[in-house]
């Protein structure tokens, strides 16, 4: 039980430190990159990333199909 | 125990039932913020932005983020019975929520002028309905809160935490998207 409740909060740890880090790319990306007629694709794609996490670790889109066993197994 | 069990087994299926209706929902909001997404690329193009504030923006989606973390703390929180964690996480999230609001509301629609031309239109458009998502949001965890120091949820049972969780989960996303195409593809217009 502790191991699951210590793997669960490093999750969103990790998940934190992941798209605070995408974050910060993206603002430089923003900021620093000359060529707007390109730009745009790889923002898009750190956006996506980003939402990937959110919705796979921070939503547990999962559970949709497997119901919440996981936690409470 | 055996009414206990069959009790618990009755509230996952429903809990099944809720979850699938929430993301149905989700899904179909998705939808009207896909909308003003495209929306923006076809009115404004990749080339141009609307004139914003660039440190604003970074602090307010980097608040947005972190609420988001504290939410997930809260609900991994609640499903381990760990109700200290679960009421300070919750709290954290309500007042990262509610800065946020601010942010967007009281700092930067002041400094964006809306002078009625298509990129203050579209910027306005997407951060209001944005915004009042996150404000309904609020009301949400608010709502939450005060049930959970009634004592209404439990490690086993705490639907409605998980609602709220993903709902504003559900919201940050929406920002996750909207962050780029508002604050840093394209150049100023004008």
């Amino acid at each position: 039980m502790d191991e699951k409740k210590k793997q669960a909060y490093g999750i969103g740890n990790a998940i934190l430190i992941v798209l605070l880090a995408l974050t910060i790319g993206e603002f430089l990306l923003g900021n620093f990159a000359d060529v707007w007629s390109i730009v745009w694709a790889p923002l898009i794609a750190i956006a996506v990333l980003k939402a990937f996490f959110v919705v796979r670790d921070f939503m547990h889109v999962r559970r949709l199909w497997t119901g919440d066993e996981e936690e409470h197994a | 125990m055996s009414s206990v069990t069959t009790t618990l087994n009755e509230y996952r299926r429903r809990e099944g039932t809720n979850r699938l209706g929430l993301w149905l929902f989700l899904i179909s909001d998705t939808f009207v913020f896909a909308g003003m997404f495209v929306a923006r690329f076809y009115l404004l193009g990749s080339g141009t932005r609307p004139e914003v504030s660039q440190e604003l923006g970074l602090a307010i989606t980097t608040l947005l983020l972190i609420s988001s973390y504290f939410m997930y703390t809260a609900e991994t929180a609640m499903a381990f019975g760990d109700t200290r964690k679960y009421y300070r996480s919750l709290m954290v999230t309500i007042a990262l929520g509610t800065l946020f609001l601010i942010g967007v509301v009281a700092v930067e629609w002041p400094l964006a002028h809306y002078d009625g031309s298509v990129p203050t239109s579209i910027f306005f458009l997407m951060t209001g309905f944005h915004a009042f998502h996150v404000l309904t949001g609020i009301f949400f965890l608010v709502i939450v809160y005060r049930n959970s120091k009634k004592g209404l949820y439990t490690a086993e049972r705490h639907w409605p935490v998980e609602a709220a969780a993903v709902y504003w989960h559900f919201v940050d996303v929406v920002w996750i998207f909207f962050y780029p195409a508002l604050y840093l593809i394209g150049g100023v217009a004008g």
